[in-house]
């Protein structure tokens, strides 16, 4: 537990004082701010304006959060050969695929609340409850599905062969991750079987990024959310990146180090 | 007399390298080592020298894990490397070692001190005793990008000691350093030596290794071309550089 926990703190520390990555979170802060603006052009739903902008702005740093922590890391592993002075002491592969998941999901965390307190700043200074359940319920679930995420980030970073090319694939698999639900809808519908196969294949094997977009699952008026609904979905969240890192790990134990 | 398996303390038997194709036909298969056989002594410094892309590098990479040798064996201690134990024994400094610019020398030996599970009560202590030994006791809490390169190289000899292992892999531990630095880190292979430290370095600084190592031997195309003890060296051939030319051009023609 304390080679993870020490490849953990190593990988946090390098990612959250890399200067680049502190630019993206004043950048995050700015753009939460710049919901005030926007919601100005809704006037009468201000403050849902508000939260949504705010939400979404959350939702796409913190992926892009993901994305360059990895870029960090990759390159300095691979490009730098960094990993080969890690690799000769006593850790073994899954500690370090471990520790690393852990290091890139703790930036993730430090940022997605970073970005949080700024919403919840602007929310009170609009005279609004900034501890709203929902609120604070639909900021972690953007949170625990870009950790689901950056588990299959592992499982590209230990077959990447390039920087750029294991980016786009995490790109790719954003886009997707948001789509299979609906992908797997629309082959239902279709009298097809390979579509329908190659359809289940892709929606189980893929991280489904839309459950944990709660913005559709309102369960009260009061804006809610179903316990039957969130639970099933936070051992998603457990059980699928588990799954990876062991799939990770055991692709990294085959790996050289030229 | 003659060594029995016990003294080694690094055995490489029949070592082959070849590397996968990487063109897209998949014909340009790379033989960096060929059938390489070496026994190192305990507390002995053995200096790997050759040409560029002699394998020397590769060696040293089979030997430590990170590359799987085609066939043959590698032990260290009697046992893999993979071998957890074996891992704590040993300190490996890279060639051009690179560090997070962002992050403390300090926190950089931290963290490999707790991959090694050094107590925390003497972590602190040891950190000290090798940023001392290095020479960089008054640069722990700097960041790295305020590092010459000169002082990454230290750095990278540092995070091998930090463990006080008993066999210590260096890989051109003095490319990057001026003289004074190629003197201070002689001296301090020279005293871990002293202190009973097997030393297994590679180098192309022809008058470093024969000033510091017990035995040489040269690579050339992947194969182990000679073997000698320094003192031989200097008996039949006077220096080094007149060594190294021969047996290279020897290895050519054959």
């Amino acid at each position: 537990m304390r080679r993870i926990a020490a490849v953990a703190e190593y990988i946090f520390k390098q990612s959250f004082r890399n200067k680049i990555l502190n630019v993206l979170i004043l950048f995050a802060v700015f753009s939460i701010g710049f919901s005030l603006v926007v919601s100005e052009l809704a006037q009468e739903v201000e403050i849902k304006m508000i939260k949504d902008f705010g939400l979404f702005a959350i939702n796409l740093f913190a992926f892009l959060t993901l994305a360059l922590a990895l870029t960090v890391q990759l390159f300095e592993e691979n490009e730098l050969k960094t990993i080969n002075l890690i690799m000769v002491k006593p850790v073994a592969r899954h500690e370090y695929i471990a520790g690393k998941y852990l290091g890139i999901v703790f930036t993730i965390l430090m940022n997605v609340i970073l970005m949080l307190a700024a919403l919840m700043l602007i929310l009170w200074l609009k005279g609004e409850n900034p501890w709203e359940l929902g609120l604070l319920l639909q900021a972690m679930y953007i949170f625990l599905g870009t950790a689901v995420l950056a588990s299959t980030a592992m499982i590209l970073s230990v077959l990447a062969t390039s920087v750029p090319g294991c980016i786009i694939f995490l790109f790719f698999f954003y886009i997707l991750g948001h789509l299979t639900v609906h992908l797997k809808n629309i082959a239902s519908q279709l009298d097809n079987a390979l579509f329908q196969a190659a359809a289940d294949i892709i929606y189980y094997l893929l991280p489904n990024l839309e459950l944990f977009n709660l913005k559709d699952k309102i369960y009260t008026p009061e804006g809610l959310f179903s316990p039957q609904y969130l639970l099933p979905v936070i051992a998603y969240a457990v059980f699928y990146p588990v799954l990876s890192l062991v799939i990770a790990s055991l692709i990294f134990r085959k790996k050289e180090f030229f | 007399m003659k060594k029995t398996v016990n003294d080694y303390v690094i055995e490489v038997k029949e070592v082959t390298k070849v590397f996968k194709p990487l063109d897209f036909w998949k014909r340009e298969r790379v033989q960096a080592i060929d059938s390489v056989s070496l026994n190192i002594e305990k507390g002995e410094i053995f200096g790997l020298l050759g040409l560029n892309g002699a394998g020397k590098t590769t060696l040293m990479k089979v030997i430590l894990g990170l590359l799987k040798p085609t066939k043959g064996h590698v032990s260290i201690l009697g046992r893999p490397v993979t071998d957890g134990a074996v891992r704590c024994r040993i300190g490996y400094h890279s060639e051009l070692p690179y560090f997070p610019k962002y992050l403390k020398a300090a926190e950089i030996l931290s963290y490999f001190a707790d991959i090694f599970g050094l107590p925390q009560k003497t972590k602190k202590a040891g950190i000290a005793e090798v940023l001392e030994l290095v020479g960089l006791k008054n640069k722990a809490n700097t960041r790295i990008k305020g590092y010459s390169k000169g002082m990454q190289e230290r750095l990278g000899m540092a995070q091998a000691l930090i463990n006080d292992p008993d066999i210590l892999f260096l890989d051109e531990p003095m490319s990057g350093l001026d003289p004074m630095g190629y003197k201070e880190t002689r001296d301090i292979l020279l005293r871990l030596n002293k202190r009973g430290k097997t030393i297994f370095f590679n180098s192309h600084i022809l008058s470093e290794v024969e000033r510091v190592c017990d035995r040489v031997a040269v690579m050339h195309k992947g194969k182990i071309a000679d073997v000698r003890s320094a003192a031989e060296i200097k008996r039949k051939y006077k220096n080094m550089e007149k060594y190294f030319m021969t047996v290279v051009k020897k290895a050519g023609e054959s």
